[in-house]
Formats: C-alpha cells, sequence, structure tokens
C-alpha cells in the first residue's frame, strides 16, 4: 500500500446558498485543486459524496456532472451515498485508489444543498435513514433518536442540560472565527437556559434536547486532492498525510442495540483508525467530532477513546475541549454552527484538519498540531468513518 | 388642520389602548425591547424594509412590500385601527409586527417580519402581537393567515390555532384562521414571554430606531457566498 | 387491515427479533413465523419529537423505546401524557401515520 497525502483542501461558506448544487462543489473542488502545484498533471479520479441530490435538487449522476463542469474528462467518476458519513467515506475510497496503485491523483468532493427544499422536506429527507419499517413509519427523525439517546445518556452518566449547553456555547464561539461557518451567533447561558425567557428562545426539539441542541440545516460542499507519497514534493510544501482510517457499521434500528447508550461503531471505528494509524488517542492534538447533536460530541469522546466512559462532560465542563485545552474538539464549529450539509460534512472536518495541521486555520489555530482525527457519523450512529492525519511524512 | 374632504377620506378610528413595552433575553444574552411604535417613526421602519421588497427569499418579498403599504397607509391615515409593534436591540430594529383591530371584539393580525435571524425574533413578536389583540386591545378572536409553509407550522400548528374559513381574511387568498381568547391563554405560558416594566434607561435605548445593517443580517447568506471565495 | 405488528420467530433457533432480518441474527437460518408484538414491558426511554416530518399535522409526537416481557424491544409511539422511564406500557396498535390519504398502523403503547 502506497503512503497517501492530501495535497490541498477546501470549503465553500456554509449556509443557505444560492448557488446550485455542482457550483458550489465546483467552487470547493477548484479551490483544492489550485493549492497543488499540478502542472499539466490530470486528475485521474472524481470521487464525490452526497446522500440527497436525486431527492432535492433533481440531480443524479453527480460525479460526472461534477467531471463535467471543471472539464476533468475523462477522469474516473463515483458517488458515495452512505448517509451523513458520506464525506469521509468518499475519502476512504479516494484513499484506496491511490493507495492501491490504482490512481495517483484523485479529487473528493463533498456537496449538499438541502436548503433548496422547505424544513419540513429536508427533515422527512433526513428521517430516511431510519429504518424503513420499525422507526420511520412512527415519525422517527434524526432528532427524535438523538432525543431518546440523550434521555439513556444523560440519566446513566449524570449529564446535564447545562453541560449540554456547553457544547453549543463552544462551537458557536468557535464558529465565530471561522469565515466559512453556517451560524455565527454567540450563545449566553442565560439566554439558552436560565433566563425566563429561554424556554421560548431554545424550544424543545426533542426533549431533552432542544432548538441550540441541534445542528442547522445547511447548503454546502468541500474538498481535498489527494496523491501519492512519492508525488507530494512536487505538489505541495505543506503535505498531511492520511495516516488511518477505520470504518464500522452497527445496527439500523437503534432500538436492537444491546446497550442503546453505547455507540459501538464509534468504538470499533476508532481503535481500527489508531490501530492503522500506530497512535493512540493521547497522540492526537484537535478532533472534528460529529456534534450533529450536542450529547453526541460528549458521547463520542468517550467512544473514541478521548476521555473515559462516564467522563467526557466533566472534561468538557473543565475546558479541556476549548481551543487552547488539552484536546480542541470541533474548532471549525463544528456541525453545530458550522453547519451540517450531510454529503459534505465528512469532506469538511478533513478539511478543518488540514487546515490546523498547514497551520492555516487563523484565529481559532491550535499551537503546534501533530495529529488530527475526524469522526463522521452516519443514520443514529450506523455506519461509522474516522480518520486520523499527520502533518507532514 | 384637515379640511372636510379629508375627514371624509380618513377612517374613523377606534379608541386603541397602549401596548406596554417589555424586554426579552434573547440566546445571545442580547436584549430586545418590544414595544410599539408611533407614526413618527414609519419613515424610518419604511426605509428599511423598502430593499427587502427585492428579497425574493422566503417570502420576504410579499412580506415586505405589503408591510410597506400597511404602514404608509396608517401614516397617511388610510387604514383603520392599525397598530405597529417594533422589536430592538441595542437600538437597532430587529423585527416588525404589525395588524389592526376589525372592530372591538376582532382583531386581524397583518404581517411579522424579521431582520435578525437566528434569535426567534418573528416568533417572539409574533406573540407579542396576540398579546396585545387579546390582553390589552381586548379583543376575543384574532384573524390570522400565513404566507409560508413554515408560517403555517409555527402559527397554526404551534398555537394550535383553529379554522375560521367563512371569513375572508383582508390579505385575500387564503382561508383564515382563528386564535381565540382561550387557546391564546393557554398557549401563553409557553408561547408569550416578557418582563415588564422595562427600566427607563434600557427604554430610552430604544429611540430613535437604528437602522441594521442588512448585509450584516438578513441578506449576509446570499452575498457573502458570492463574494468570499 | 391488519391488526398486529409482528416480530420475527426463528423456525430454527426460536429466536425473536424486530425487525426481521433477511437471516436469524441469532443461526443464521432463514425461516421465520410471524410473532405478534403484545402484551406489556418497560419503558426504556422515550422523547417528545416537535419537529416532525411530512404527513404530520399535530405539534408533536411522542415516540419511546420499550423492553417487552418477550425479550425483544420495539421502537413505537405513545400514547402517555407524561411518560417515565423505566415504567410498564401496554402494546395496542393503531394508526401511526396517514401518507397520502393511506393509513399506517403500527405499535401504540399505553400505560399498563
Ligand atoms: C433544529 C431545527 C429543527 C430548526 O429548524 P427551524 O426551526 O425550521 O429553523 P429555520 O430553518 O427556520 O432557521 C431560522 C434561522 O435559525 C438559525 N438556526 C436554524 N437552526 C439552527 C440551529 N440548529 N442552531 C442554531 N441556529 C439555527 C439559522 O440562522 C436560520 O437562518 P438561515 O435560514 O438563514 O440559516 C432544524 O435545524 C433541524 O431539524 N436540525 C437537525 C437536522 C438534522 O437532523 N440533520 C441530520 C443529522 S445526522
Ligand atoms: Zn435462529
Amino acid at each position: 500500500m502506497r503512503d497517501v497525502a492530501i495535497v490541498g483542501a477546501a470549503s465553500t461558506p456554509f449556509g443557505r446558498s444560492q448557488w446550485s448544487l455542482l457550483k458550489l462543489m465546483a467552487e470547493a473542488s477548484h479551490a483544492a485543486m489550485t493549492q497543488a502545484r499540478l502542472g499539466d498533471r490530470r486528475i485521474d479520479a472524481v470521487c464525490v459524496a452526497n446522500m440527497g441530490s436525486a431527492r432535492n435538487n433533481r440531480q443524479a449522476g453527480l460525479a460526472s456532472a461534477l467531471v463535467d463542469r471543471l472539464n476533468l474528462f475523462p477522469a474516473a467518476a463515483e458517488t458515495v451515498e452512505n448517509g451523513p458519513a458520506s464525506g469521509a467515506s468518499a475519502v476512504k475510497v479516494g484513499f484506496q485508489a491511490v493507495a492501491s496503485g490504482m490512481s495517483d491523483l484523485v479529487l473528493v468532493c463533498g456537496g449538499e444543498r438541502m436548503r433548496e427544499v422547505n424544513n419540513l422536506e429536508a427533515t422527512e429527507f433526513v428521517s430516511y435513514l431510519s429504518h424503513r419499517y420499525a422507526e420511520y413509519p412512527y415519525g422517527v427523525t434524526l432528532p427524535a433518536l438523538a432525543g431518546m439517546f440523550a434521555r439513556l445518556f444523560m440519566a446513566k452518566h449524570g449529564v446535564t442540560a447545562e453541560h449540554l449547553a456547553m457544547v453549543a456555547m463552544k462551537n458557536h464561539a468557535n464558529a465565530l472565527l471561522n469565515p466559512n461557518a453556517h451560524i455565527k451567533m454567540e450563545l449566553s447561558l442565560e439566554g439558552i437556559l436560565h433566563s425566563p425567557h429561554a424556554l421560548m428562545n431554545n424550544p424543545f426539539v426533542a426533549d431533552p434536547l432542544r432548538f441550540f441542541d441541534c445542528c442547522p440545516v445547511s447548503d454546502g460542499a468541500a474538498a481535498v486532492l489527494l496523491a501519492p507519497a512519492e508525488m507530494t514534493s512536487d505538489l505541495t510544501d505543506r503535505p498531511v498525510r492520511i495516516a488511518g482510517i477505520g470504518q464500522a457499521t452497527d445496527t439500523q434500528a437503534v432500538h436492537e442495540r444491546p446497550d442503546p447508550t453505547e455507540l459501538t461503531a464509534v468504538r470499533i471505528a476508532s481503535q481500527r483508525a489508531f490501530e492503522m494509524a500506530g497512535l493512540e488517542p493521547k497522540d492526537i492534538s484537535l478532533a472534528e467530532l460529529h456534534d450533529a447533536f450536542t450529547i453526541l460530541e460528549i458521547a463520542q469522546s468517550e467512544e473514541v477513546g478521548f476521555f473515559k466512559r462516564g467522563k467526557g462532560h466533566i472534561a468538557l465542563a473543565k475546558g479541556e475541549t476549548q481551543i487552547g485545552g488539552r484536546l480542541p474538539i470541533n474548532t471549525s464549529g463544528g456541525l453545530k454552527a458550522k453547519g451540517h450539509p450531510v454529503g459534505a460534512t465528512g469532506v469538511s472536518q478533513i478539511a478543518e484538519l488540514v487546515f490546523q495541521l498547514r497551520g492555516e486555520a487563523g484565529k481559532r489555530q491550535v499551537k503546534d498540531p501533530r495529529h488530527g482525527f475526524a469522526l463522521n457519523f452516519g443514520g443514529f450512529g450506523n455506519s461509522v468513518v474516522a480518520t486520523i492525519l499527520s502533518r507532514g511524512f | 388642520m384637515i379640511d372636510e374632504l379629508e375627514a371624509m377620506l380618513r377612517p374613523p378610528a377606534l379608541e386603541m389602548a397602549p401596548y406596554p413595552p417589555k424586554f426579552i433575553t434573547l440566546a445571545s444574552g442580547e436584549v430586545m425591547v418590544v414595544r410599539q411604535a408611533s407614526i413618527d417613526e414609519v419613515d424610518t421602519l419604511l426605509e428599511v424594509i423598502d430593499p427587502l421588497k427585492h428579497l425574493h427569499r422566503d417570502f420576504y418579498d410579499i412580506v415586505s412590500a405589503r408591510l410597506y403599504s400597511e404602514l404608509l397607509g396608517w401614516k397617511v391615515h388610510r387604514v383603520r385601527n392599525e397598530y405597529c409593534l417594533v422589536g430592538v436591540i441595542d437600538g437597532v430594529l430587529a423585527g416588525i409586527v404589525n395588524g389592526r383591530m376589525f372592530d372591538e371584539r376582532h382583531g386581524i393580525s397583518y404581517h411579522t417580519l424579521a431582520l435578525k435571524r437566528g434569535l426567534r425574533v418573528g416568533a417572539h413578536l409574533f406573540a407579542a402581537k396576540m398579546e396585545h389583540h387579546i390582553e390589552y386591545l381586548g379583543e376575543d378572536e384574532v384573524w390570522i393567515v400565513a404566507e409560508s409553509p413554515i408560517g403555517h407550522r409555527r402559527w397554526m400548528i404551534e398555537y394550535p390555532l383553529a379554522t375560521k374559513f367563512e371569513i375572508q381574511h383582508e390579505l385575500g387568498g387564503a382561508p383564515s384562521w382563528v386564535l381565540t381568547r382561550e387557546t391564546y391563554f393557554k398557549a401563553k405560558p409557553r408561547l408569550v414571554v416578557g418582563t415588564r416594566p422595562v427600566p427607563q434607561d434600557l427604554l430610552a435605548t430604544s429611540r430613535p430606531i437604528k437602522k441594521p445593517d442588512l448585509r450584516t443580517m438578513l441578506v449576509q447568506v446570499e452575498d457573502t457566498l458570492e463574494a468570499r471565495l | 387491515m391488519p391488526a398486529t405488528v409482528n416480530a420475527a420467530k426463528c423456525k430454527s433457533c426460536g429466536a425473536l427479533s424486530y425487525p426481521m432480518h433477511f437471516l436469524c441474527p441469532k443461526c443464521g437460518a432463514r425461516e421465520f413465523e410471524p410473532e405478534p408484538i403484545e402484551g406489556e414491558g418497560e419503558l426504556l426511554t422515550h422523547t417528545r419529537a416537535y419537529a416532525l416530518a411530512l404527513d404530520y399535522e399535530q405539534r408533536y409526537l411522542t415516540l419511546g423505546i420499550v423492553q417487552m416481557d418477550s425479550g425483544i424491544r420495539v421502537t413505537g409511539q405513545l400514547a402517555i401524557d407524561e411518560p417515565r422511564m423505566g415504567m410498564r406500557v401496554r402494546a395496542t396498535v393503531g394508526t401511526v401515520r396517514v401518507t397520502g390519504g393511506s393509513e399506517i398502523s403500527g405499535l401504540i403503547f399505553v400505560p399498563a
């Protein structure tokens, strides 16, 4: 297997876009490609991550459409659909293509335009991730699964509404330092929890989860350009290496899991990624976790192995996961505040690690990071991809 | 002095109780003063609303165009018993709602326009409008139509409102829904918040109204997306 | 209209599973017989969901996961005003969604 480097990474602003899905993806891709000194080298393959363009944007065959838009003919094109984990899945597919020697330059682009449809349609679309017979017909949505999970998890580990609010406040604050973030707004504990007006400011979405415990529905795209290690010195001065990738699947219906508070696929995917990278959780300088709901950042930080089971919220409360803390989590603002265009998210998490490892993260730069960890979580933990990036070679 | 013809053109007005100002601590920790706007402030409001008539998103265009004409109508005395409430954060206009008394017992809700997004300004102001009709104007019911699917979810289902399809709402088109005194008081603990009285110095910050920089508030999303990459 | 929701009972090892998988999760056999989900169980967790998908006109839906006494676990709607974790509930079957005019029936739990 060849070593694989990321030689370009970019993201569009997330939020509500006037741009079409393909325009978003073309902008992110172009920005990533132009970071590398490609000369007259051609892109061999394009791997796209997307969950719902056929439903929401009336566009199928997205990868070949992107090749067309960018004039990358005759590059091989394929689209990876793996729910909200599509992004990291597509990076993995690109990694395999380069590592195997089958392709040299692979462009991976994740994009989603969810605001082309109204919010009811978007909620419906995301709820297709649930089990078609045992969950969906009951009106189960992703926030509902997260609410049921949160109630169990909070009772078991003593996590309170304040802890959830701390995740939201931290990630909103980080997003204020990220020019590409969807939500640019500071939150106050008073305003979302303690004032007599808080229930109206921050109503329940799926109790115990409230509005500011959820990610927004966003448009956006992100892209990375992959190349084999031997080519990187020609292409870039600041290569980032894909050190490890791990992936795992869990039951589709959440109720079938032996302990519904455990995210087994997160644990296994992370272990595999650490094994492949030859690293341990303590080696990681920063992490992007899949905080589609605030409770998930806490639960995942434990399953990945950063904190002991039941201690994630304590580390959070101590400020260990803030920028400047022992292990900054979601420096980009996370899904919570950077936004969550489902297919783009996994690629954008990896792009954030690249920005940080290259020292280009501006005001949210973590000091001298060596290894970054990203966790992309599909369905309600049905499909999970963990990726570890390292600075240089 | 108004002459005889003008007096004929002006609709006779009902006595309207004032809306006592309140303040709300928002999610961001910012404080929004909700108070009644006066006729001398209409020109400022119109200046803010004007460009939004061309924002073809979330029904901002139609809501702004209609609100513009309603407020203008109020200013030149062509709409009867109209009122307007504003939400003001740090002196800056964050949202506008308006409506009118149809008669002593029935109110008509016109429009809700949020200029600052993401803080539930629209929901707070809509609630204040219902509060005004029922608690201060003393009406028994308010007639309401929604202009967007999200509005439908927010008002019709959230309160929840009942149908009143037999009356024709002034905004034409869609069949009317109704908020009764009973549904209002049931929803109140959940939906209507705010603290009174507003301290004098806080209230003073809300006048004169400063115009929001729409580029950094509402329109930002569209423009900066184009400009940034 | 079928008034039952069925779990799958493996014809070779007798294990119950819900929802049905192509192969028995326990022994890998392919033959099942339907076993109605009925009786009582314990409410493991629940939520009131307000941001609803299409088809729903109500303000919220109450959903929960129930550990049935029969051993299986199921997700269903709750017709319970104040659900509590650990409370005893009983399975009934009713309309859980109306899609394009057709009614879908499913599990609705009531206090036992
Ligand atoms: C939480 C939620 C129900 C709120 O929906 P809503 O009340 O209809 O919100 P709106 O879309 O009207 O938002 C109005 C404004 O509030 C803000 N906003 C919306 N959701 C927000 C959130 N979760 N956090 C912070 N701000 C938010 C935005 O500024 C938005 O403005 P924009 O339209 O310019 O982006 C919705 O965002 C949601 O369903 N989130 C979960 C999505 C999901 O499940 N994703 C997949 C998970 S794997
Ligand atoms: Zn079996």
